[in-house]
């Protein structure tokens, strides 16, 4: 009697809390890289007003003469820093760290040709970078792996050409992303930095290569899908791709290793997020500069968003599942912005500008 | 119910992770051995424990992590080869959310092997009494590598005959001495028999005795045995300065141990050449070089709402003149203006492509084809845009060409209809133009070396000169027939690189081509970007660093750095040369215009050879009142500049009025 007193104040109790933190979340902060701008901005939105803010602008990197292009930025688990790669060097990019606290750079290392999408591990406190290189020659690159704590860069993981779009899976075990140029899903076991398994996202999916025969084929090796992102879902065995060639969401179900669903979408989806609590996908389309919400379950689209210009990039969900922060980013000398969606009245609420070319986006907290 | 039962799960799971987590500050990782000393080839498996605070181990899997790469290989399962000696620190993990997180940073040394041999090096077969010569040593490990920085001694056995001071030996009279190197206890001896200096007398054959400052001579000095006979004898050099203002200067001038001296200050030299006991002495009078002219701000094309980047000027197929400017980090803008009267600067046109910075741009010799540079796109597809710039006043857009070039192009140039495409900062593209609207790739150059990058490339004479930061300036002969040294059979199809020149900062940005109409010496003018300072912006337009090195190249297997021009508290951007008159962009420190006439010694900058200087600013620049200028190009009797905070302007040198006396 006791055991289930206890049992049922820690449900309520948990449910209260729940409630709480949800109902009384008014402020929302997200980092976002004006890549063309040589900037990341703090962005604030305000939950009860519906209003957005940069908070902060923060300078990054090192050559003025350069547009050095940050592309990529995530938070670490605790919250103290936040984490941009710088996409362009000579030749190579870097991955700086820097302090939430004060937006103060704190350490840096030189990663590969373009690091460019990456997210940070809560189980291995490991950062993993895609070194994108889509410039030039169409050749393998790498995921270069460093440890937050030290910028000690452990590994640089040789994948497909192209990769892009990475993400950790919840259990930390694995981190995935995608080979733009060679229509692949690749799964990478995040404690042994190495490569576990890879899928081919065409039609057919896992594609046996040992009985292609390579010699003597005609076929056309041209990417169809060329995947841009991957995300894992929270609590189900699924990993969500955007096949931002062929105009489509491919669900993989990562048990067994196969293309479960295909969605098609609008032109050019680009990133990708499900929700906290698996419900919903959020998909940015960035041939059409516009956001679909898609209903996971059903397989559907729930609402088709307009951007307020062109180029849709990232989109970073809140822990709350309320709000979507949609980064655009526009094209030549206008503004980027970062656009915020209501996900219960699936509406944009507010568009706050930035600098130029605002990419990578990642949340940093909700108070 | 559903709901509430997956609530409950989440609260007892969070609960559970809470309970059972262990206090992480009371475990660690123990390795095995400790320390840990690996013998340089060999391989050693460690063993890692994470053990609790009461010594208990726990079972628990650690994993090893290690950013040494090939030279310490360390599997993640902990299983080390060294191939290299050093110090390294390696990582252990186990893995886990952060309050289960434990890690280890550990150090592996693998010491060097020891030492095998030690060996003298270069030593002349006649050592002179009352000379100085350097003593090279090699110390070298039983792996066959020559040791970096050994601990060494060299001593001699008979201080009166010759002594050892900071690795010179002082040979101070004839007699038998042996010289004793010693590393690690192995050991090497030169017997040395330092024979009687020959030289009885000096004789200096330099006749310039009243030069400017900057002016450089050549000594000659000859050391002669008691019967008038030159003799092969090592000659040292000095000076002694008596400048004409003395109230506390810094250095007036240098001398090189090849006999040659510049001076940097007016005043009288006496220059000294001894050897043994024979000297010779030569006064020399240094006068003020009187370079200094003045600069005329003729017209300013304004730009003060973007930054601008590059120039050039070209005179139009309608004979009359005519500059493109492109823009930085803005919106893909272009502008084409009329110069023909540069004191009226009027803007013709603009185009504007898909890209944030057209970074260069550059005119066809003929006046009707421009290409500009993209980076920046929107659909991240870069590259460049040829134009039909016949009609300056309605510029056409021919083709854009991003071929393997989506990476971004930040530099080109127009050659013999080619176009030469720095391609995302890694090589070059050759792309043919001949048809202009249908661009199509024909070669490329690319370096070889780890992590290469390059930044710039300029043709002159069928030779293309990049600048590759690290790796230096880098000449390729693309299609060279009277290069002023060798040529290789090059092409644009099939470039073929003849040679190169790196030095240490690694800052090489551009790159010019220069002989000298006043000696006939071949240069190749080598200019820094840098920018230790941070970065400059509205607020704070701080400072760039750097300079122009002149490299001389007697063979293009024998170059030479002879000279520098640096600016203090400044840095160099682009550069062009005319005649014997150097034009650098110095960004913060505006334009300079240089003397470089002669034979080049020592920093320019401080031998009076700076003939003008002139900072564009304007107080509704986008960085106000703050120069920093990006490239120069003198052209029909002015000089026109572009500048990164205002635009274009015109100037022209003039000449100072003379002073009235009294």
């Amino acid at each position: 009697m006791i055991i289930k007193r206890a049992l049922w104040t820690l449900v309520v109790g948990g449910i209260l809390l729940f409630g709480i933190s949800d109902s009384y979340a008014q402020d929302y902060y997200a980092y976002v890289a004006a890549e063309s701008e040589d900037q990341v901005h703090l962005i604030h939105f305000n939950g009860e007003t519906g209003k957005g803010t940069i908070a902060e602008t923060i300078d990054v990197g090192t050559w003025p003469q350069e547009n050095e292009g940050p592309h990529g930025v995530t938070v670490s688990a605790d919250g103290k820093y936040w984490f941009v790669t710088i996409a362009h060097g000579m030749p190579y990019g870097q991955l700086w760290k820097y302090s939430t606290e004060t937006n103060e750079a704190v350490d840096s290392v030189e990663l590969g040709m373009f690091p460019a999408s990456m997210d940070y591990n809560p189980s291995t406190g490991m950062v993993y970078v895609v070194n994108f290189n889509l410039h030039g020659d169409m050749e393998p690159s790498t995921l270069s792996v460093v440890d937050s704590e030290t910028m000690m860069r452990l590994a640089d993981i040789p994948v497909g050409i192209m990769p892009h779009g990475t993400r950790v899976g919840p259990s930390g075990d694995v981190a995935y992303h995608v080979s733009m140029m060679t229509d692949e899903l690749y799964e990478i076991d995040a404690r042994k930095l190495e490569v576990k398994r890879t899928l081919k996202l065409g039609e057919g999916g896992s594609m046996d290569h040992s009985k292609i025969d390579h010699e003597n084929t005609d076929m056309d090796h041209s990417p169809v899908e060329k995947p841009t992102w991957a995300d894992p879902h929270p609590t189900k065995p699924l990993v969500y791709v955007a096949g931002n060639g062929s105009n489509e969401i491919i669900e993989i179900d990562t048990e067994k290793w196969k293309i479960t669903r295909r969605f098609d979408t609008a032109k050019g989806p680009y990133n990708l997020e499900v929700s906290h609590d698996g419900k919903l996908l959020v998909v940015t389309y960035k041939g059409e500069g516009a956001v679909g919400i898609w209903d996971l379950e059903k397989g559907e689209e729930l609402a088709y968003i307009e951007n307020s210009r062109k180029v849709t990039h990232g989109v970073a969900i809140t822990p709350d599942n309320n709000y979507a922060f949609i980064s655009v980013e526009g094209i030549g000398g206008e503004p980027g912005s970062v656009e915020i969606i209501d996900l219960q009245k699936l509406e944009r609420v507010d568009v706050v500008e930035t600098g130029k070319q605002a990419g990578g986006i990642v949340f940093w907290k909700q108070n | 119910m559903k709901k509430a039962l997956k609530l409950l799960a989440v609260i007892v799971l969070f609960g559970a992770t809470h309970t059972f987590a262990q206090d992480t500050s009371s475990l660690k990782i123990v390795i095995e051995p400790d320390p840990i000393v690996i013998e340089v080839g060999t391989e050693q498996q460690l063993k890692a424990s994470l053990v609790n605070e009461g010594g208990e181990t726990l079972p628990d899997t650690i994993l090893f992590y290690s950013r040494n790469g090939g030279d310490l290989e360390v599997s993640r399962e902990g299983y080390v080869k060294a191939n290299k000696p050093g110090a390294y620190s390696v990582l252990a993990m186990r893995s886990g959310p952060r309050e289960q997180r434990v890690t280890r940073q550990f150090n592996i040394e693998v010491p060097y092997p020891p030492i095998a041999e030690v060996q003298f090096k270069n030593v002349p077969e006649n050592i002179y009494s009352k000379t100085t010569l350097d003593l090279h040593v090699d110390v070298i490990d039983e792996m066959d590598l020559i040791r970096e920085n050994p601990d060494l001694t060299i001593t001699s056995d008979n201080q009166s005959v010759a002594m050892v001071s900071h690795g010179k030996l002082m040979a101070l009279k004839p007699g038998k001495v042996k010289i004793t190197a010693e590393s690690e206890g192995k050991k090497a001896t030169l017997d040395l028999s330092i024979k009687n200096n020959p030289a009885s007398s000096m004789v200096i054959e330099n006749s310039e005795t009243n030069i400017r400052t900057g002016d450089v001579i050549t000594l000659n000095a000859k050391a002669m045995s008691g019967n008038g006979r030159v003799v092969d004898v090592p000659i040292t050099y000095s000076f002694i300065a008596q400048p004409e203002d003395n109230l506390g200067q810094g250095a007036e001038g240098q001398i090189s141990q090849e006999g040659k001296f510049v001076a940097n200050k007016p005043g009288i030299f006496t220059l000294a050449a001894r050897s043994g006991d024979a000297i010779a002495e030569q006064i020399i009078r240094v006068k003020d070089r009187n370079a200094a002219q003045d600069v005329e701000m003729v017209g300013h094309g304004e730009v003060l709402d973007v930054h601008t980047s590059d120039l050039w000027i070209w005179e139009g197929v309608d004979g009359r003149d005519y500059a493109i400017t492109g823009t930085w980090g803005a919106n893909g803008d272009t502008y084409f203006w009329d110069v023909t009267d540069p004191s009226n600067i009027v803007s013709i046109d603009t185009v504007r492509v898909d890209a944030r910075t057209v970074n260069d741009v550059k005119i066809s010799e003929d006046g009707t084809i421009g290409v500009i540079t993209r980076e920046g796109a929107s659909d991240r597809k870069n590259g460049m845009v040829v134009l039909d710039v016949s009609n300056p006043r309605d510029v056409k857009i021919l083709s854009e060409y991003n071929e393997g070039l989506t990476g971004g192009v930040h530099n080109a140039f127009i050659y013999e209809d080619h176009v030469y495409a720095v391609n995302n900062g890694r090589r070059y593209d050759i792309i043919n133009i001949e048809d202009p609207e249908n661009p199509y790739t024909v070669g490329r150059f690319e370096l070889d070396t780890p992590g290469h990058s390059i930044h710039d490339v300029w043709i002159e004479d069928g030779i293309a000169y990049s600048s590759n930061w690290s790796d230096g300036v880098v000449a390729v002969d693309i299609g060279s027939q009277d290069s002023e040294l060798a040529d290789a059979g090059g092409s644009p199809e099939n470039p073929v690189m003849l040679g190169s020149y790196s030095y240490p900062s690694g800052r090489n940005h551009a790159a010019f081509p220069f002989k000298s109409e006043s000696t006939g010496d071949f240069y190749v003018i080598a200019g820094d970007e840098s920018f230790p300072y941070g970065l400059p912006t509205r607020s704070n337009p701080v400072a760039a660093a750097g300079w122009i090195h002149f490299v001389k190249f007697d063979g293009w297997d024998q170059p030479k750095e002879v000279a520098r021009y640096q600016v203090p508290e400044a840095g160099t951007h682009n550069f062009w040369v005319v005649g014997d008159l150097l034009f650098v962009a110095y960004y913060n420190a505006g334009l300079r215009i240089v003397d470089i006439s002669g034979e080049l010694m020592g920093n320019l900058y401080d031998q009076g050879r700076e003939i003008a200087k002139f900072e564009p600013t304007h107080p509704d620049a986008i960085v106000p009142n703050a120069p920093f200028t990006w490239g120069p190009q003198p052209y029909k009797g002015h000089i026109f500049i572009s500048d990164w905070n205002s635009g274009l302007w015109a100037i022209k040198l003039v000449d100072r009025p003379e002073q009235g006396t009294n």
